[in-house]
């Protein structure tokens, strides 16, 4: 296979030394099969060594090494070299606090994500000689698009409302708080409903669809967060009428 | 090239032990083509509000007399009123195409039992709503009606 010479300009940030985040150069020579991640592992192998970035699996499974690419949140273990032209420019994902060169601050995002309960919540854990809890697939159904999400926040660097309001959810965790709604094994709906009337959920979302546009697994969390809209007004008018005691 | 965004977007509550640099974006993200779709589509509101406006106009017009009503239809035919009525149209149509393509998705899986039909009949259902609507709307100002 005959390789290709691209410039990749990338942002480097080192918190010892650079008051702000620049930009560094390098020439690699890609393969024609090669994802972006691949033409980053070359730099930190060959060129390199001190650049950061995640990644893992390398299948889009991980949800790792999501990064800009041109300007794009891009899952770069899925996107290819040749989709892009001689000049490519890696920057951390947008809307986060850059940690080091292409590494970004997750614990925001996993105090989001902790908010909005991810987990099966029951009210009362029933005994194991019960036996498992059953679902039919039309019930699977209702909430499996959802689950397909591998956190890879690519939605939180689309989203022109993570950019301009720090307290909003964002797309992944009222995407993950719905499809635990969804599930007909949970009993926590009304517990996420609180949180999704809050200041900055669920309501602050302009439903812009980006999140919707770069998500490498088609969750659709813009389909999420707008049910998620419905089933909080149904849940809090629903409140006046029936107890909610136990939930 | 990077342009700021909100300082403590996506900022965890307690700072960690590294010095981290404040959140960016792209410089060029707003000039996206759909970006640049969805902040139209914001900046639609504007026109509405100057609709608004004209509507308040328009009754302020009709309770005032004959003449001063008259005096408005004149204004109203001048060029640049209906440029900007014409506009106003562009924009609606605008704002019920991308809203239309957004509703169906929107739907919650069930309400009790009664789940929502497919989301193309959905769709059909709103496009069919609006030609009804516009016709009566038509034969209303055509005099077919009343």
């Amino acid at each position: 296979m005959s390789e290709q010479k691209k410039t990749f300009v990338i942002t480097r940030f080192d918190p010892d030394k650079d008051q702000a985040p620049r930009q560094q150069s390098y020439e690699v020579p890609v393969q024609p099969d090669w994802k972006v991640l691949d033409a980053l592992n070359y730099i930190k192998d060959e060129l390199d060594g001190s650049l950061s970035h995640r990644w893992s699996c390398r299948m889009a499974v991980c949800g790792s090494c999501g990064m800009m690419v041109n300007g794009k949140p891009s899952l770069t273990c899925k996107d290819a070299v040749a989709d892009y032209g001689n000049r490519l420019e890696i920057a951390p994902l947008a809307n986060f606090p850059i940690v080091r060169d292409l590494v970004v601050e997750l614990e925001g995002f996993l105090e989001k994500l902790k908010s909005v309960k991810p987990y099966i919540v029951r009210a009362k854990e029933r005994a194991l000689a019960e036996g498992t809890h059953r679902q039919s697939p039309e019930q699977l159904e209702e909430f499996k698009q959802f689950s397909y999400c591998i956190n890879c926040m690519l939605c939180y660097s689309a989203c022109p409302v993570v950019a301009n309001e720090p307290e909003f959810l964002g797309p992944a965790a009222i995407a993950l708080g719905h499809r635990y709604n969804m599930d007909s094994r949970d009993q926590g709906q009304a517990q996420r409903n609180q949180v999704f009337r809050g200041e900055g959920t669920v309501f602050s979302c302009s439903y812009a669809n980006e999140c919707s546009e770069v998500c490498p697994k088609h969750v659709d969390p813009a389909a999420a967060v707008n049910q998620a809209k419905f089933n909080a007004v149904i849940d809090w008018l629903t409140g006046f009428v029936v107890s909610r005691e136990g939930k | 090239m990077a342009r700021p965004v909100h300082p403590h977007a996506m900022t965890p509550s307690r700072p960690g032990r590294t010095r981290t640099a404040p959140p960016q974006a792209p410089s060029g993200w707003y000039a996206q083509p759909r970006m640049l779709r969805y902040l139209l589509f914001d900046a639609t509101g504007i026109v509405y509000l100057l609709v608004g406006f004209v509507a308040l106009r328009v009754v302020w017009a009709l309770g005032t007399g004959p003449e001063r009503w008259q005096e408005l239809q004149r204004q109203l035919a001048n060029p640049l009123y209906v440029a900007f009525h014409a506009l106003a149209l562009i924009c609606v149509v605008f704002v019920a195409v991308r809203f239309f393509s957004l509703f169906p998705k929107s739907q919650p899986a069930h309400i009790g039992p009664a789940k929502p039909p497919p989301q193309p009949l959905i769709l059909a259902g709103l496009y069919a709503a609006w030609i009804a609507v516009t016709a009566v709307v038509v034969l209303i100002l055509a005099g077919g009606i009343f």
